[in-house]
């Protein structure tokens, strides 16, 4: 029997599933930080809500904000203050549209997947922004700021890796990069795909505002930064959920741009019965444990250290990249190319 | 840039990240290594053997004397305590006075678990346990009073074993009812008994005990009989013919709730308790001491003993072995039927006469009760029982055992005075 649907009734579905996918993927990614980070500390982490290893702690915490106070301050600018974490909750869900699980489970493969990747993250940005300068509170504008400030810093590296891989591709279709990969993805070409994976998940760490690159809140200096004034739901949706579901979504364009996506990891023809989707899950996992492993792992940075990195190093190397892509592309010997 | 700063500058620069890769492979391990967690209300760790935790009671070993209270830094300790007269143990005897214990109570709110209480405790009635889970929701529960105190007696942990080679507790000297009352307790210090030396023996065979308190300064260099009878149990059986009657395993040591419990019941029938018939122990000596010396000596070496524990355990047997041949049966033989086992220590060995404080009084005061004591009452001042005697002509007699036993005047009209106030008080009870 074949279903015929509408263009509206598409819609819907798909928005229906990602707006059960990604509250879902931050849940579990979430679930995941507690316990890696707990067991790289000797800890265990949570252990009762829910019975199993503390499956239900993140459903509990949820619970606990909803219940929370809904806190605005007498001086905040207080329509923006309440569109804030609206501003960052969208922009993290819409990431979702454009990732591949498979060669065909993709909610809208666009053509300029990589372009709208890369432009619906950024806006976040300004959501952070909002969030600072209406709440009336200086740790509020310092965490602002310093956020903005990072974030451009950080945006150019990551932009500037995926344009290298999207000169190599020939594409900017995720599906279409995916597929141009050639076997050893990062590692082919040689040391290009490597070094560009490397600043795009450096420039990640950073983009995410996670530790060592987590200045704009830093709570030894500025509480919150820019979340310093939100209590409750605002805050949950604001802060830790688009902050988990942004690392969950940069794992996954990590995996699609550098990794193969959904790809085997090796060709061997046997591999090739194992549906898509699940490699792509496990090389999303692994860098998604990258993430977390590294939060616990590094000291944070000071802030001109942070945005020395950023301009000093990352982007003068990605630029390199490019030029180096560039010659790639133009004059290496056809038997190279896939 | 010291040289230091320039080394990691270079490093730095060398380095090219390589720092950051190590970080995480140190993390990394970190997470292969087993977790430390005690997930603490399912499982509990195995807390040492001296925690403090709470402090438990033994109500029976507290005498009231108040030290714990007083020491207590915070006074968190609340002792309430009334007198008791009990009736005199036997005829004739003082009514005695005994403290009760009315409330012990701790305040764990105060409490800073210091643990001066348990150390001051000279009775043994304090000690810490390694339960901790007492927490209250409300702060008055955290007075413990004594009842939930004693409770906590059934956590506390045997105490630990001694080190390897520490010097073994002295165990408390027997309450010898044939070696006299009085020096009993004093037996318990090393010095005082040593006059059963040989040398002082001669003299006065029987009166050991009283000798050892009046002459504690000229003891001689042998190993104190206390400490004789402490080792008893590591001793060869050869030399026990000779020790004293009470065989250690017979007697308890002082002051341990039974004797307390001794104590404090009707003080005539109390007697049985702590003390076992004397057994009746052949006196004859069955080695020369030489021999005796000798072969403990070597048995001691062979167990391998330091020369020195050898040297004075050997000695100590000899002695024991002497004291046997030249006393003879006389003050061993407490069974009953020998009620005159002479006098208890009341003879005066020395012929000096001068009017000694130590001289045993005849006031039966003894620290303890014993069998022999409570049925063969001093035999010296007290056959009265069922004589016909009037008190007066027990003085006179009494006063002239003495002189013939050779007691100085003063002594011997002290105790003839004795002997006929009980004798009157005896009269007047019947």
């Amino acid at each position: 029997m074949e279903i015929t649907l509408t263009d509206w009734q598409l819609l819907l579905v798909k928005l229906a599933v990602i707006l059960a996918v990604v509250p879902t993927l931050t849940l579990v990614a979430g679930y995941a930080e507690h316990k890696v980070m707990a067991h790289l500390q000797h800890r265990l982490g949570p252990m009762y809500p829910g019975g199993f290893h503390g499956w239900a702690i993140l459903l509990a915490d949820g619970l606990k904000f909803i219940y929370k106070e809904d806190i605005i301050p007498a001086a905040a600018d207080k329509r923006v203050f309440k569109l804030a974490p609206i501003a960052i909750f969208i922009p993290a869900v819409m990431v979702y549209l454009v990732i591949p699980l498979d060669r065909t489970l993709i909610v809208e493969d666009l053509d300029v997947g990589v372009f709208y990747l890369l432009a619906i993250s950024s806006v976040s940005t300004i959501g952070v922004l909002m969030a600072g300068w209406s709440s009336a509170n200086k740790y509020a504008l310092i965490g602002a700021l310093r956020a903005g400030a990072q974030l451009i810093a950080y945006e150019l590296p990551i932009v500037l890796s995926a344009a290298v891989i999207v000169m190599l591709a020939g594409t900017m279709s995720l599906v279409g990069i995916v597929e141009a990969q050639p076997w050893p993805f990062i590692l082919w070409p040689p040391g290009i795909g490597l070094i560009a994976f490397l600043v795009f998940m450096g420039a990640s760490v950073a983009e995410l505002t996670r530790p060592p690159f987590d200045m704009p809140v830093a709570e030894s200096e500025i509480i919150t930064g820019a979340f310093t004034e939100y209590s409750g739901m605002r805050f949950i949706f604001g802060f830790f959920f688009a902050e988990v579901a942004n690392m969950v979504a940069f794992a996954a364009i990590g995996a699609t741009l550098f990794l193969g996506g959904f790809n085997p990891i090796v060709p061997w023809s046997p591999l090739d019965a194992i549906p898509g989707f699940v490699w792509f899950v496990l090389k999303a996992s692994f860098l998604l444990f990258v993430f977390l492993w590294i939060r616990p792992t590094f000291p944070r940075l000071r802030e001109d250290q942070l945005q020395k990195f950023a301009w000093k190093f990352l982007i003068p190397v990605s630029l390199v990249l490019i030029l180096a892509a560039g010659a790639w592309v133009l004059y290496a010997p056809e038997a190279l190319k896939p | 840039m010291s040289l230091d700063e320039r080394r990691l500058y270079k490093a730095r620069k060398l380095g090219l990240g390589l720092g950051l890769v190590k970080g995480l492979a140190v993390t990394l391990k970190h997470l292969f290594k087993h977790n430390t967690v005690i997930q603490y209300p399912e499982e509990k760790q195995d807390l040492g053997p001296r925690t403090r935790g709470v402090i438990a009671l033994k109500e029976e070993n507290c005498t009231v004397c108040m030290l714990c209270a007083r020491e207590c830094p915070d006074w968190c300790i609340y002792i309430d305590s009334h007198k008791e007269t009990l009736p005199p143990k036997r005829e004739g005897g003082r009514p005695r006075k005994r403290n009760v214990l009315d409330r012990f109570a701790i305040d764990y709110a105060l409490c800073m678990y210091c643990g001066i209480c348990v150390e001051v405790c000279p009775y043994d009635a304090l000690f810490w346990s390694r339960e901790f889970e007492y927490a209250e929701y409300d702060i008055r529960e955290l007075t413990h009073e004594k009842e939930r105190l004693s409770d906590w007696m059934s956590t506390v942990l045997p105490p630990p074993p001694l080190d390897e080679g520490a010097e073994q507790p002295g165990r408390p000297a027997p309450l010898v009812a044939a070696n006299g009352g009085p020096a009993a307790i004093a037996a318990e210090t090393p010095a005082a008994p040593a006059a059963i030396a040989p040398a002082a023996a001669p003299e006065a065979p029987a009166a050991k005990p009283a000798a050892g308190a009046t002459t504690p300064a000229s003891a001689p260099t042998m190993a104190p009989e206390g400490a004789g009878e402490v080792d008893q149990d590591r001793l060869p059986p050869a030399p026990s013919p000779t020790t004293e009657a009470p065989a250690p395993e017979a007697e308890a040591p002082a002051l341990t709730p039974e004797d307390k419990a001794a104590f404090t019941e009707q003080p005539g029938p109390n007697v049985e308790v702590p003390h076992e018939e004397p057994h009746p122990i052949s006196l004859e000596p069955t080695e020369d001491a030489e021999a005796v010396y000798r072969s403990v000596l070597e048995e001691q070496k062979a167990k391998g003993s330091s020369p020195q524990v050898a040297e004075a355990r050997a000695r100590v047997a000899r002695a024991k072995a002497e004291r046997g041949i030249q006393r003879g049966p006389t003050p061993l033989a407490v069974d009953k039927p020998v009620p005159s086992a002479p006098t208890k220590g009341h003879t005066e060995p020395e012929p000096s006469g001068a009017p000694d404080a130590e001289a045993p009084r005849p006031d039966p005061g003894p620290v303890a009760p014993t069998p022999t004591e409570a049925e063969a009452a001093p035999p010296t001042e007290a056959p009265a029982d069922g004589s016909s005697e009037t008190p007066d002509q027990v003085y006179e007699r009494v006063l002239a055992d003495e002189k013939a036993k050779g007691s100085s005047d003063a002594v011997a009209t002290g105790r003839a005075k004795a002997a006929r106030v009980k004798a009157e008080r005896a009269q007047g009870k019947s």
